[in-house]
């Protein structure tokens, strides 16, 4: 039997529901020798910026249990030069290209995102608004739904791509944010961005990364992430979500589907194994034939919760 | 190009409680190996060490026979105590070769190099000798560590470069000059040594005074620069230096092996 892996999130189709996420993915070239671009459902693109970044002094990361921290600062070759360098060979190997895009303002969101406009070699436009590295930016519309639907209206004006936002974890109900990504015309969700975190260097007392607080991901952050997607499944259960987190082999994928993702995006992973990603789809195809699934997109939120009990104390 | 393929260990030498040479299959990352080079081996197949450690490739030479890479290692942490301890036949994840290797192409048997490494700095210098060996190119070796048990793999360089080319300071005077290796260095010059270019692979602290001493006497040098990394091809940008032109540059990608005129010392912070 063979499954159909095709999925749709909204008026984005995507050949099969494995991504990689932006910023540990380069540009997409870095790893056409490991792999074939196009056999991924799409690639984010390392955070763009209306100029190039020339990103955070180092030490700009440290590996901590199951994880890492990173604090890189949105180091980046700017939206010009992806589009006239980058863009062409990626669209020449086949690659589904979605462009992450971020800036310090409202205006420096809508410059970047203008530049790109309705270019058809860009399958979607993600809205990083989640980073949590940078001085300016990023977090201050990430962490305020009211910021956050401002920025995602003005940006829904300035292109007619397929818009994602990506969310912040960095908030104590990450539902309130998505559903101000929706409401300012989101067609997509992605989550989770990183958690801040911190490591210290105990004998001198300083933190292990020049930013002093940095982004966690990894395997660490797996559980957060699924639960995060599944809160965003049952208060929006129309939005297309990509679910993001620590993934590394197929079981994860499929949680992450259970818990309600259409289609989901490989991080940190691609650190470690340049290759995970292509061999996720095969894994899925291999998963979903063995266990009579004739549809990826039908494992979609799925999940079999068991009743909670009413009271803590009988 | 790099390949990803699963080498198994021949071999593991312990020279003390922290130092060891592992040896692993060449596969066919080996003789696509050239000095300067590197590569990203896991460690275990657990989340702890969750990512690879980067090591640049000590010698690429037969071991009983086999075709072998040799990484000179001085266990540091969770990653390295683990790579020390893998029973022999084990295969390990190794992606490489990695990086900007050392610039030898443009050298001639006229020409004369150094070579100076600190403490476990020295791995690519080994294969580097070797090589220079082997196309008949004079170097001398400048090599030091903080006592006599940490100067590595003296046997291999004596050999390769013969043992009148090959001088050493430790910081308790336990084996040759008593101070730093820029101190050798220093005197080689000033001795009327001239060097077409300086190889060179140690600490932050030994690269900051060699670079100034390559740049006072104006000198050609390639550092190997060893940096915390989580990829090692150019993606995870976690590698840099601040470079003179106001931006950074990647160790694993546009490195390891950089002219210290391009790094800007002074944004390099302790």
């Amino acid at each position: 039997m063979t499954t159909d892996l095709t999925v749709r999130l909204g008026r984005l189709a995507l050949r099969n529901p494995i991504a990689t996420a932006s910023g540990t993915f380069g540009y997409g070239l870095e790893f056409a020798e490991f792999l074939p671009l196009g056999k991924l459902g799409a690639i984010s693109v390392k955070g763009l910026s209306a100029r190039p970044c020339h990103g955070n002094p180092p030490p700009r990361i440290c590996e901590t249990d199951a994880g890492m921290l990173n604090a890189i600062g949105l180091q980046n070759i700017g939206v010009e030069a992806f589009l006239t360098e980058t863009l062409p060979e990626l669209h020449r190997l086949g690659a589904t290209v979605i462009a992450n895009v971020w800036g310090d303002t409202e205006d420096d969101y809508v410059a970047v995102v203008e530049r790109i406009g309705g270019d058809r070699r860009v399958a979607a436009i993600e809205l990083n608004v989640s980073c949590p590295n940078v001085v300016k930016g990023g977090l201050i519309f990430g962490n305020n739904p009211h910021a956050l639907a401002a920025l995602t209206r003005k940006v829904r004006a300035a292109t007619p791509l397929p818009l994602i936002v990506k969310l912040s974890p960095n908030v104590t109900d990450i539902t309130a944010t998505a559903r101000a990504a929706v409401d300012g015309g989101a067609d997509i969700l992605s989550l989770i961005n990183t958690l801040v975190g911190l490591s210290i260097d105990i004998e001198t007392r300083q933190p292990r990364i020049g930013f002093t607080t940095g982004g966690l991901s990894g395997p660490a952050i797996r559980p957060i992430a699924i639960r995060m997607v599944w809160e965003v499944r049952k208060a929006l259960p129309k939005v297309p979500i990509f679910g993001i987190g620590g993934i590394e082999t197929v079981e994860h994928v499929l949680e992450f589907l259970i818990a309600g993702a259409d289609a989901i995006q490989v991080g940190t992973a691609n650190f470690r194994d340049p290759m995970v990603s292509a061999r996720l789809v095969d894994d899925l195809a291999r998963w979903c034939a063995a266990h009579g699934v004739r549809r990826v997109a039908e494992l979609t939120g799925t999940l079999r919760t068991r009743p909670r009990p009413e009271h803590t104390f009988a | 190009m790099a390949v990803n393929e699963a080498l198994r260990v021949l071999r593991t030498v312990h020279y003390d409680e922290t130092h060891y040479s592992l040896y692993l299959a060449a596969g066919s990352i080996g003789p696509a190996t050239k000095p300067g080079h590197f590569t990203m081996i896991q460690a275990g197949d657990g989340l702890r060490p969750y990512l690879r450690r980067a090591f640049s490739v000590a010698d690429v030479a037969k071991v009983a026979g086999v075709p072998a890479m040799e990484f000179v290692v001085k266990a540091v942490g969770v990653g390295t105590t683990m790579l020390g301890r893998l029973a022999e036949g084990t295969p390990v994840p190794v992606l490489g070769p990695l990086g900007v290797p050392f610039p030898l192409d443009d050298l001639a048997s006229s020409d004369r190099v150094a070579l100076v490494g600190g403490g476990i700095g020295l791995a690519p210098l080994v294969l580097l000798a070797r090589e220079l060996a082997a196309r008949k190119i004079p170097a001398d070796l400048f090599y030091g560590g903080r006592n006599e048990k940490e100067v590595l793999k003296r046997g291999d360089f004596e050999r390769f470069l013969g043992p009148h080319r090959c001088r050493y300071a430790t910081d308790d005077g336990s084996l040759g000059r008593k101070g730093f290796v820029t101190d050798l260095v220093t005197q080689a010059l000033e001795g009327g040594a001239r060097f077409r270019r300086v190889f060179a692979c140690g600490p932050l602290p030994m690269f900051r005074a060699l670079a100034k001493i390559v740049e006072a006497k104006r000198l050609d040098a390639s550092f190997a620069f060893e940096s915390e990394l989580a990829c090692g091809f150019g993606v995870c940008l976690g590698c840099v230096q601040p470079t003179t032109n106001g931006r950074f540059a990647t160790i694993c990608k546009e490195g390891p092996c950089l002219p210290p005129s391009v790094i800007d010392w002074s944004r390099i912070r302790p």
